[in-house]
């Protein structure tokens, strides 16, 4: 056997090798209910009931309605960015409205043209009328 | 999950009369990867023509025009000469590696189906995308323009949202549940492909080997963002483009060409391999063809990919016409450039450093230098396609709007990814067919200059 063709097979054996991925092979033979339930809450870790309240939000609203979402975090990357594009995609068909820009400048403009306000874990100090509560959050219309 | 296996297998039956009115020979392998990805391919260009006309979707109309496309193709494949001029497709003999391929796929199918899509770009921009082009029935222009939504990247191309769209549309509403089955029928075409390559060029030992090493390549860790799509008819183009330099085969440059035409409809990185393959093209035809007419040689290459282009153009037209913004070009791309050059070194000994699976490229570089001289330059096409990619990704985050660590942090494990799976392949098979043994490969001697 050549010098070469030793080197050869090494390098094929070692491509092969890292090619591999074991965590794969290894999958249908483990229990697999621990890694489905930290997957299924994976991105909701922070605030598991929010999605659940804004399911609640898309059931008291109808397709075209503004809304705009509340939460204790109103830092874009302290979490408001999370509520917002979680928002988003729950609430499709309605128009979600941030209240801070990524560079966190307040929105205050979205807040009067939003139709209804999403308050999640925070309590409203503004005039407002109470459409719906439940799973942490209120959804209410402000009084103007 | 019933449904969307209804809906893949729907899509595999739709891209059989097609794959055959491509290539009127394919079989086994093959023609079960490449149908499957016809089938993706065709069922987005008819959700976006729908789209376009503003025709609202629904089930029955979709399924009503792509069973007139499955007859027209039909009637296509038939036309075509069942004979040629070809070299015969090698006989697949399976290997006791195949079954390690199938333990791999179905590792990821368990993976991919653990639970509703939980990775966050899924949420933010493809799933986003996809539940609310269902709300109306066709893609939310308005949706895409509002300037509320440049997170979700309007700019993206919607092959991958759309497949989710008619995989609900199937299971009648939303439910991102079973939508990673999408990604193990990616994948598992892709392997197909790489499969029906190999068996072709190696013995059953190497080729089944080859496949098993590529499966982990071919599926996407990322179940829920486009990288599983692009990696598949990126991959199949780029290796169609390989054959077709190679044979100098018209059926290879159609598949070629129609792959990367929808490689290019799942992310921009699909449109950035689209430029990479002409300009790798454009190199080894006109420097390697010692020809009296190099230049007519490149002329005619690049205008055999035209379906490509063909396929490419609407979405950068509505793109435009919409004005849907792409965050890399916002701003003044050229002054970050400018900035960021004196910097070019450690950016690049940052992207170093952040490799993922930094020995899987050392192996490639070392398989690179152990072969001989004569494989290297048949693969240059291979090399120059890479090199360009990695090229255009050094250039994106050269200017990028975004902080450069967190842009590199993000997006450098999947772009490597995305690009893995052709110089694996040719690494493997130079190292594979270098072996004494490997000289009596099929098609060993069988090859010309590119």
């Amino acid at each position: 056997m050549t010098l070469r063709r030793l080197l050869t097979i090494l390098c094929l054996a070692a491509l092969v090798a890292l090619c591999i991925d074991i965590r794969l092979l290894q999958l249908p033979f483990i229990d697999r209910k621990p890694y489905s339930r930290a997957l299924g809450v994976y991105p909701d870790r922070r605030w598991p009931q929010y999605p659940h309240f804004i399911d609640g939000v898309r059931a008291h609203t109808k397709p075209g309605d503004t809304i705009t979402i509340v939460v204790p975090a109103m830092a874009w990357d302290d979490y408001y960015s999370y509520a917002y594009y979680r928002a988003s995609y729950i609430l499709t068909g309605r128009e979600v409205l941030p209240l801070v820009t990524p560079q966190n400048e307040r929105l205050p403009q979205n807040l009067a043209a939003a139709r209804y306000v999403a308050a999640f874990g925070v309590t409203l100090r503004l005039p407002n009328d109470v459409i719906w509560k439940g799973e942490g959050g209120t959804l209410v219309r402000l009084r103007r | 999950m019933t449904a969307t296996l209804i809906a893949i297998l729907s899509l595999i039956v739709l891209g059989i009369p097609i794959t055959l009115a491509v290539d009127r020979r394919a079989r086994g392998s093959l023609l079960l990867g490449m149908s499957f990805l016809y089938g993706s391919g065709t069922i987005f260009a008819v959700l976006l023509a729908l789209s376009i006309v503003h025709i609202r979707w629904t089930l029955i109309n979709v399924t009503a025009i792509a069973l007139a496309i499955f007859c027209a193709a039909a009637v296509i494949a038939r036309r075509q000469p069942a004979t040629d001029n070809r070299q015969p497709a090698a006989r697949e003999r399976l290997h006791v590696f195949d079954l390690f391929t199938l333990l791999t796929v179905t590792g990821y199918s368990l993976y991919a189906t653990l639970a509703s899509l939980w990775e966050w770009d899924f949420i933010a921009i493809w799933g986003l995308k996809a539940k609310a082009f269902l709300e109306i029935g066709g893609i939310d222009w308005r949706y895409l323009e509002s300037h509320w939504n440049t997170f979700a990247h309007p700019d993206y191309p919607i092959l991958v949202p759309l497949n989710f769209d008619f995989g609900v549309l199937v299971a009648g509403g939303w439910s991102d549940r079973w939508l990673g089955l999408f990604f193990v029928a990616w994948g598992i075409a892709t392997l197909l492909i790489v499969r029906a390559f190999a068996a072709r060029e190696s013995t059953p030992f190497f080729a089944s080997l080859l496949t098993f090493a590529m499966a982990a390549l071919a599926v996407s860790r990322y179940v829920g963002l486009a990288e599983g799509a692009l990696i598949a008819f990126g991959s199949a183009g780029v290796l169609f483009v390989r054959e077709a330099l190679r044979d100098d085969d018209p059926v290879a440059w159609r598949n070629a060409a129609l792959m990367l035409g929808f490689a290019a409809n799942c992310k921009n990185e699909g449109t950035a391999l689209l430029v990479a393959v002409i300009l790798a093209v454009a190199a080894v035809s006109m420097f390697r063809d010692h020809s009296a007419q190099p230049r007519n040689r490149v002329t005619a290459r690049l205008l055999a990919l035209w379906p490509a282009y063909a396929l490419t153009i609407p979405w950068l037209l509505l793109r435009a016409a919409h004005s849907l913004p792409t965050d890399i070009a916002e701003g003044s791309a050229m002054s970050r450039l400018m900035l960021r050059l004196p910097y070019t070194f450690q950016i690049l000994a940052y992207l170093a450093a952040k490799l993922y699976e930094p020995w899987f490229w050392v192996a490639i570089l070392a398989g690179i230098l152990l072969v001989p001289a004569a494989a290297r330059r048949r693969e240059y096409f291979i090399f120059f396609v890479t090199a360009i990619q990695l090229v255009f990704y050094a250039g994106a985050y050269l200017t990028t709007p975004h902080d450069i660590r967190w842009h590199v942090l993000t997006s450098w494990s999947r772009l490597t990814g995305q690009i893995a799976i052709p110089i694996a392949y040719v690494v493997f098979l130079m190292l594979a067919n270098s072996l004494p043994r490997g000289e009596d490969a099929p098609h060993a001697e069988a090859r010309s200059d590119q």
